[in-house]
């Protein structure tokens, strides 16, 4: 393909990379909605959750710290931890995405989803080096965001009538495990993960606290092994 | 407590892009960050395997750790969410049944 794609093409092209990432997006969707509204959060609070935050993870665990009955700072804590990705994420895509105005800047961002950020980047590494990845991103990660949005809706309506005895809120997990699993491609990796899931059972702390200081010592975990030559 | 993640998540999702393109994260920072990911996912999935629902003591839910397993591996095979997701969610209404 010779020619510079337009906007256009790149924006569509973008809609066509959501299409997959859909079978990802939906269910935890509507997991997320079901779980804000079995948590005793107003449907309008459960949907304003959605467009304001708009992070599954942390919505999430946000959600389940929330009925747990954490503190205010705990909540917020545990959300800014699961959420220091996105400033791995952004770091990378700055690398194209630096040189754009202040508004394109603050709608990437906003969009910026797991999702999003690996097929971008996947994108960018292709052959072809677009010239419009911005345009691709937008319709990617717009996409997202409306399929999330209705998502959580659905979620919030329907959740109450599925019966518990479907264990329905074991999607959540499998569709971490569908994520998590790739990414587990050395050693220092497979032990951070395997550090942040056994301290997050073995601790017992106040304020459900583990979910935090589980990650923060995967985190080490995985940085020691890489130090100490656990190599790949 | 929506609003406050909202505008922590869009800080820290906006502050790399328009900061930079001036600003270089130190190398230690970009090593820890590769592993948040990882680490948090798995923090996050564990916990509800051991755990009944607001349990204070550890009790192994079998099926669903055996289902989880079992996801994990087809995630390592297929790499494909919908496949793991589905699997997944069969394994464990088989082995409750099974193991009731």
């Amino acid at each position: 393909m010779p020619q510079v794609p337009s906007e256009r093409a790149e924006f569509i092209d973008g809609l066509r990379a959501f299409v997959p990432m859909s079978m990802s997006i939906l269910p935890f969707g509507l997991v997320c909605g079901a779980a804000a509204s079995n948590a005793g959060l107003t449907t309008g609070q459960a949907l304003a959750m959605s467009w304001v935050i708009f992070a599954g993870s942390a919505q999430i665990a946000s959600t389940q710290l929330f009925a747990g009955g954490a503190p205010l700072l705990v909540i917020l804590a545990t959300a800014t931890v699961i959420n220091l990705r996105f400033l791995m994420y952004g770091a990378s895509l700055a690398q194209g995405f630096g040189g754009l105005d202040r508004r394109w800047q603050a709608a990437i961002a906003y969009l910026l989803t797991d999702q999003a950020y690996a097929l971008t980047i996947i994108r960018r590494s292709g052959s072809q080096r677009p010239a419009h990845l911005h345009w691709f991103y937008l319709g990617l990660a717009g996409a997202t965001w409306v399929c999330w949005q209705l998502a959580t809706i659905a979620g919030v309506l329907l959740g109450n009538l599925v019966p518990p005895s479907w264990s329905l809120d074991f999607i959540v997990p499998l569709t971490f495990i569908a994520m998590l699993v790739p990414l587990l491609g050395d050693r220092p990796m497979v032990l951070a993960a395997a550090t942040g899931g056994g301290a997050a059972v073995l601790l017992l702390l106040p304020l459900q606290l583990n979910l935090i200081a589980a990650a923060l010592l995967g985190v080490a975990a995985g940085m020691v092994a890489e130090k100490f030559g656990g190599g790949r | 407590m929506i609003i406050g993640i909202g505008v922590i998540t869009f800080l820290l999702r906006f502050a790399p892009l328009a900061l930079l393109a001036r600003l270089q994260l130190a190398g230690w920072l970009q090593q820890a960050l590769r592993f948040v990911p990882a680490a948090v996912m798995a923090a996050i999935i564990a916990p509800p395997l051991f755990f009944a629902v607001g349990a204070p003591n550890i009790v192994p839910d079998l099926p669903r750790m055996a289902a989880a397993a079992l996801a994990a591996l087809i995630a390592w095979r297929t790499r494909s969410t919908l496949l793991t997701v589905v699997l997944g969610m069969l394994a464990l209404w088989a082995l409750q049944a099974l193991l009731g």
